[in-house]
């Protein structure tokens, strides 16, 4: 025999139960037992570890993300050095000496002040 | 036949001792996961977190190149190759890989070491670029591995190379700036601690991460300007070997606030291969790290005491015999030029060594005594600040020497000869500091190197100039002294190719040094110095010029220094488009 529990709070049946009026309550014919119970809890128990380790895993994987882009950022800042490098090496009084156009100017031999 | 009180029995013992044991689990259970449960979190971690240091990017350095900057010394990323040889499968490959792509990078017998089986790491090769790491990353070999870090380029090559100085293997600063400035261009290191997994890379799943991030070091932006500088080391070296000259060095300043806008030396070496120099006296910058006897050209600063204190003025005469007599010793001038009555302007001009000996007996009403001796002291220590060093920011400056009017050295002839230069020493950059106080009406700025900081998006925090001590002379004992020295120059030969219009003044000095071998002073080891000033109605810049072991007939400051100040001078006027007088 299945025994079953309708759990209605005081206030509820102060409502419920009004003067000259049937007091019928519907209780439903078959309701759950201590084993379907332990099973739907167990049940939730796994849903919510299967979303803890969802979001676990979902942060693991954003660090895999940031690991990335910084040595994306590095491979890029790396790049911008050498550029800057290079550019630098071009500039130099040295080379910019030794460039055709720098050998076609001539010295002046006197310099005036216009004001 | 069992009964069943004997099963009922045994269920119960067997129920019992399952329960004991389910009891010693849960509190097994309970010991470690609870009141263990720190010991073992750590333990955990251990295995688990991985501690990163976030390299510090190493300051840049940057010259002025007119209103602009342009950068000295800068990093790039360097390998150094290594090989676990435990792991390595195909020795012979790696061996002719190696060969192939790093060339002089290679390290000595680095082949041996390849198939030694008791070592767990061997360095191949160092200090490969980027692209030689490539081509090595790329072969994918066994039981090689690169290592990244960073080196010192030098865009301008061996410019400027003892003031800036050179960062050694271990990534130290050495010399110069990169010594002095060491802590403040390495910046500090960040920390990163994180939970990793089997190929170290961090997981952001802990609550423990540990970000700090490294603070680069300070970009630094030097007073010095590369044009001028480059100048100043063709200028020398250009005279260094028409004077068939050993050594050499020049500095250019502003007078008006300090800055050294050149600061030359020859020989010199280039940063970039600082381990391939054999004579490590050439790392150092003599301009702030060889005190000397700086000889004549500290007759301008003697003088500038005398009109300071009001013993003499450009028109007072003195009988110049020659020479004078001063306690046992006889003090001669170089040259019998201007015997007879002669003004302090001339004593300047022909360098008359008995004329400042007259200068140093008028600070004590008329003879050498204490009074003569503290006054020329407490000027040459205190005002000018000889015997201390200036605080320029390089590695191994010195201080010098003035001995003091009571010491049992500072007798009467040293002091003479300290009116001239001899009997102390002195550095280039205090010479050329204190020379800039007297003829900028009387300020004395620090010497400064660095001229600001250069942020991560290219703004520049600029630093003001550094006022030591205001009227150190009056500023009319200044403005005359000025017209002193560059009516001096102008009397001379040495002028003659100077640019009209301008005034230009400055003094030579030539000073015998001690032979290392014979330990006696002589002719042949001499250092010449030529210590002047240019500009239009204000002194625009200072010259100093040192050049030691001169092979040219005549006096070293006159025939090897005093050209070199010349050429740069009228450089120097065009650069800074100083206009002339009309």
């Amino acid at each position: 025999m299945s025994q079953s529990t309708l759990f209605v709070s005081n206030r509820q049946q102060q409502r419920m139960w009004r003067r000259n009026q049937n007091t019928v309550s519907f209780q439903a014919g078959k309701s759950l037992g201590p084993v379907a119970h332990t099973v739907l809890v167990a049940l939730m128990l796994a849903v919510l570890g299967l979303i803890y380790l969802t979001q676990i895993t979902k942060t693991s994987t954003y660090g895999y993300e940031i690991n990335e882009l910084e040595t994306k950022q590095e491979e890029l800042l790396t790049k911008k050095q050498d550029l800057e490098v290079e550019n630098a090496k071009l500039q130099a009084l040295e080379r910019v000496q030794q460039s055709d156009v720098a050998k076609a100017l001539d010295t002046p031999s006197t310099v005036e002040y216009t004001n | 036949m069992e009964s069943s009180f004997d099963r009922s029995g045994r269920t119960r013992i067997l129920l019992l001792g399952l329960l004991v044991i389910g009891a010693i689990f849960i509190i097994r259970l309970f010991w470690i996961q609870v009141i263990q449960h720190d010991r073992y979190e750590a333990l955990a971690l251990q295995n688990q977190e991985t501690k990163f240091t976030i390299p510090a990017k190493r300051g840049l350095i940057y010259a002025r190149d007119g209103k602009t900057v342009t950068p000295l010394v800068m990093n790039e990323p360097v390998y150094t190759v290594y090989a676990d040889p435990t792991e390595v499968e195909e020795p012979e490959k790696i061996e002719a890989l190696i060969r192939r792509v790093a060339g002089g990078n290679i390290r000595r017998s680095f082949e041996t070491d390849l198939t030694n089986q008791k070592l767990r790491y061997t360095v191949l090769a160092r200090q490969v670029n980027k692209t030689q790491a490539e081509l090595i990353k790329r072969e994918k070999l066994a039981g090689v591995g690169l290592q990244e870090g960073t080196r010192r380029v030098y865009p301008e090559g061996q410019l400027a190379s003892q003031l800036l100085g050179f960062v050694n293997g271990e990534g130290e600063g050495q010399y110069g700036l990169e010594g002095m400035l060491d802590d403040r261009l390495k910046g500090t290191p960040g920390l990163l601690k994180a939970i990793t997994d089997v190929r170290q890379v961090p997981l952001s799943i802990n609550d423990d991460l540990v970000r700090v991030p490294a603070k680069n070091g300070d970009n630094l932006v030097l007073n010095i300007d590369r044009n001028v500088q480059t100048y100043a080391e063709k200028a020398l070296k250009d005279g260094l070997e028409r004077a068939k000259a050993k050594h050499g060095s020049v500095i250019v300043m502003e007078p008006t606030t300090g800055k050294v806008l050149a600061m030359a030396n020859y020989p010199t070496y280039d940063p970039a291969k600082f381990s391939d120099v054999d004579d490590i006296s050439v790392f150092q910058n003599s301009v702030v790290s060889a005190p000397y006897e700086a000889g004549s050209v500290i007759k301008t600063l003697t003088m500038g005491v005398g009109l300071d204190k009001g013993v003499v003025t450009p028109e007072t005469t003195y009988q110049n015999n020659g020479s004078v007599q001063v306690g046992d010793f006889k003090i001669s001038n170089a040259t019998n030029d201007s015997i007879g009555t002669t003004n302090m302007v001339d004593v300047l001009h022909y360098s008359l060594n008995t004329g400042m000996v007259y200068v140093l007996k008028q600070l004590g009403n008329g003879s050498i005594n204490l009074t003569a001796k503290q006054t020329l002291f407490d000027y040459f220590t205190t005002k000018y600040r000889f015997g201390q060093k200036t605080g320029i920011e390089q590695a191994g400056e010195q201080s010098g020497q003035v001995i003091g009017p009571k010491d049992a050295e500072g007798g009467e002839v040293r002091y003479a000869n300290m009116t001239f230069g001899q009997g102390m020493d002195v550095t280039m950059v205090q010479a050329a500091s204190a020379f800039s106080a007297a003829i900028n009406g009387g300020t004395y700025y620090k010497p400064q190197l660095i001229g600001g900081t250069r942020s991560a998006n290219g703004a520049i925090e600029e630093v003001a100039p550094h006022t030591i001590e205001d009227g150190i002379i009056s500023p009319q004992a200044s403005s005359t002294l000025r017209s002193m020295i560059v009516e001096a120059r102008q009397s001379s030969a040495i002028s003659k190719n100077d640019r009209k219009g301008y005034q230009i003044g400055g003094k030579t000095g030539t000073s015998q040094i001690i032979d290392p071998k014979t330990g006696k002073y002589t002719d042949e080891n001499s250092i010449g110095t030529y210590l002047g000033f240019g500009g239009d109605n204000t002194p625009r810049y200072v010259i100093m010029v040192r050049v030691q072991d001169s092979k040219l007939p005549g006096y070293a400051g006159t025939a090897a220094a005093a050209p070199i100040f010349g050429d740069i001078s009228n450089w120097m006027l065009d650069y800074l488009q100083v206009q002339p007088a009309r």
